[in-house]
């Protein structure tokens, strides 16, 4: 499969703050991407850059082989850009919203006409296609910030956490067309901080945190890299971070961090180490009210490269 | 490029179309404060004018023209007749406003008339006093009455009896002219009657609002997140830029133009010379979005602009005198009314009005332009720098 995106390098500052420092990752054609992370971690900024929307300060970016920049059309006509926030005419309708960026697009006005209602239908609001998308609920306009990044068949598609304020249902409908667009060959590049996302729709999940990629691969790849050993979550009374470092010392304990009321620790053999977690606590004059055992998943891979919860 | 910024600016049209503010400014608004204030002032119609002549030629032409017209005029009680002592005790009546207007007729008057030559009567107007009407209206009898008086002179070699005189003009209306009119105007004049002045002060002050809605068309994109978009489609950036500028230049264009021709037909204003019009208003329209522009580059937000921009516009507008002609002995005002583009448009259109010659209106439009330029240039500078790009 021949690479859609290719990236390296990429920084980014604004003013002190180093937004992106040396984010590089590769799409293959079919391919979803995930770049998962919390608010602030530097996703929108990467993404910004890539759809040619931000100057990187440093790094390459090529899309179907030709380097990206605010002024590369023939790049720029390969990707379609779905911003995190509604990019939409609200005192137009949904036919005229996607005639127009068709239009915009190069499209010519028939075929504009003829895409854009495809596209209604894709994204199940033929039958509001006249209705101005300021009346529409909130689900329905995000689903119209989609269809309009999809009306030119782009090569590459980018997905700026679109589900953001979105109810549970339009939710779904949403990841399903996500889906249903890899299976149809096209490269994704989805920006998330819902470790769920990532899992059920990615091939390969970058993990960024602070501007840095901190960890890339599939999830089975990602949860290998503590593999083997188990999460054990403790909902604790008392002092926290007391109960979290005695934990953290114990023999057997990779790591153990505060999570809210809870201590997050990652370990080998979560049943012969309980008794010890439990008499840490207890020694810090900590209660313990809750114990929960469980395989690892990406939220933890995270909180275990960070040090902090995905939702910080 | 052209494309991408047509289709802006056609997106632009359609989001305006919508868009009931926009109409408001442009046209409902201007128009009825023209109304209301023009209900304000008395009707050129009524006005009455105090003037006199001074008889430099005492030729038979232009002793019918004083024994028989104005005697006229004054018996429709369009005219108060006064005695001058000679030329300069009228010019000096004329400055210091003690008559509205005075008729010089110069030596030789009547010889160049007789001849078919070119005769000039001058005509000096006091400061201050709006009366295009009359003063058309005078020069078209006078003309008429020139051309019968002529025939009559060539006929009979004899002074012309008044009656005749006023009997025989009438039927001269479609006859060549021979008499020149020469109209002074004495100080800072305002030869637009009071409905053309409020016209052409109220097009100007709210052009300067109607072109926000281009002006401020990138903050709106970018609040509604589209700028965004805009950017990532495969488009030259300066294509957005251009779509915005078209978008403000022709709907400013559009706003003066069917205020022009709305205030001509309902409320009966006079703009003057149709290329002398277009180069003010150009020049204005062009002048407002630089001077928008830059107001609006210190703001975060539309609506922020907006506001700066109204603030900017009102105080251009009222130092530029739009809503009532500012007194030809103040000095303070008469400077303010250089420092704004508005007052520039009113003296241009006075200008254009008064001689009736397009050249008469370029020194107005290129000070109306240096506006423009002066403010676009910090407001592209500054603009660039915001940009992400």
């Amino acid at each position: 499969m021949g690479a859609m995106l290719r990236c390296s390098g990429l920084r980014k500052a604004f003013g002190d703050i180093q937004a992106v420092d040396d984010v590089g990752f590769t799409i293959a054609t079919g391919e979803t991407y995930g770049l998962l992370g919390p608010n602030g971690a530097g996703k929108t900024t990467s993404i910004s850059m890539i759809a040619g929307l931000l100057h990187p300060d440093a790094g390459d970016i090529e899309v179907v082989g030709t380097p990206m920049t605010p002024r590369a059309l023939d790049a720029k006509a390969a990707v379609g850009l779905v911003p995190q926030d509604l990019a939409i005419y609200p005192d137009l309708t949904a036919r005229e919203n996607l005639r127009f960026f068709a239009r915009l697009q190069g499209l010519s006005r028939a075929d504009a006409g003829a895409r854009g209602d495809e596209v209604l239908e894709v994204i199940g609001l033929t039958d509001r296609a006249d209705d101005r998308a300021g009346e529409f609920s909130g689900g329905m306009k995000r689903r119209l910030n989609i269809g309009i990044g999809l009306l030119h068949h782009p090569k590459l598609l980018i997905l700026d956490e679109p589900t953001v304020g979105v109810d549970p249902q339009s939710r779904n409908a949403i990841l399903e067309s996500v889906e249903h667009l890899s299976i149809e060959g096209l490269a994704v590049l989805y920006t998330t901080h819902y470790m769920e996302e990532a899992e059920r729709l990615c091939d390969r999940i970058g993990i960024v945190d602070q501007g840095r990629l901190v960890a890339e691969g599939t999830r089975r790849e990602l949860i290998a890299t503590i593999a083997e050993q188990d999460v054990v979550r403790l909902h604790v009374a008392g002092d926290g971070a007391a109960a979290a470092r005695a934990c953290d010392d114990l023999d057997g304990v990779t790591s153990a961090e505060v999570e809210g009321e809870e201590i997050v620790c990652l370990l080998d053999g979560a049943a012969a180490q309980l008794p010890a977690l439990l008499g840490a606590v207890a020694a810090v004059g900590a209660t313990v009210d809750g114990v929960e055992v469980r395989e690892p998943d990406l939220e933890d891979v995270f909180l275990h490269l960070t040090g902090r919860a995905l939702r910080d | 490029m052209l494309r991408a910024a047509t289709l802006i600016l056609a997106k632009d049209a359609r989001l305006r179309a919508r868009d009931r503010s926009v109409w408001l400014f442009a046209l409902v608004v201007p128009i009825g404060l023209t109304f209301l204030f023009s209900s304000i002032f008395p009707d050129t119609g009524e006005l009455e004018l105090t003037a006199g002549v001074v008889d430099l030629d005492g030729g038979e032409v232009a002793a019918g023209f004083v024994d028989g017209v104005l005697p006229g005029l004054a018996e429709a009680d369009i005219l108060t007749l006064v005695a001058f002592e000679d030329e300069r005790d009228a010019r000096s009546q004329v400055a210091d406003g003690t008559v509205d207007a005075a008729w010089i007729l110069p030596d030789g008057f009547s010889e160049a008339v007789a001849a078919g030559e070119d005769a000039r009567i001058e005509v000096l107007v006091t400061a201050g006093r709006t009366l295009p009407p009359l003063a058309e209206a005078y020069a078209s009898r006078i003309e008429q009455v020139g051309l019968a008086l002529t025939t009559e002179v060539a006929l009979t070699g004899t002074p012309p009896d008044p009656a005749l005189a006023g009997a025989i003009g009438a039927a001269a209306a479609e006859a060549e002219a021979l008499i020149a009119i020469e109209q002074e105007t004495a100080g800072n004049g305002q030869p637009l009657d009071p409905v053309s002045y409020l016209a052409a002060g109220m097009a100007s002050f709210f052009v300067f609002f109607v072109v926000q809605f281009g002006i401020t068309g990138l903050l709106e994109e970018r609040q509604l997140g589209t700028l965004q978009r805009l950017k990532a489609a495969p488009i030259s950036p300066g294509a957005i830029q251009l779509g915005k500028l078209m978008g403000a230049f022709l709907l400013g264009l559009a706003s003066m133009t069917a205020l022009s021709v709305a205030s001509t037909t309902v409320l009966g204003a006079s703009w003057g010379p149709t290329s002398g019009v277009v180069i003010l208003v150009v020049a204005l329209v062009l002048a407002a979005m630089g001077v928008m522009a830059l107001v609006g580059t210190f703001a975060r937000t539309a609506e922020q602009a907006g506001n700066y921009q109204s603030i900017v516009a009102i105080v251009l507008g009222l130092s530029g005198g739009v809503f009532f002609p500012i007194p030809g002995d103040n000095l303070v005002m008469q400077i303010a009314t250089r420092l704004s583009p508005h007052g520039w448009f009113i003296r241009g259109m006075d200008t254009l009005s008064t001689t009736g010659r397009w050249t008469a209106v370029l020194p107005a439009a290129v000070a109306i332009l240096a506006f423009g330029v002066v403010a676009a240039i910090p407001a592209v500078v500054l603009e660039r720098r915001r940009s992400s790009w």
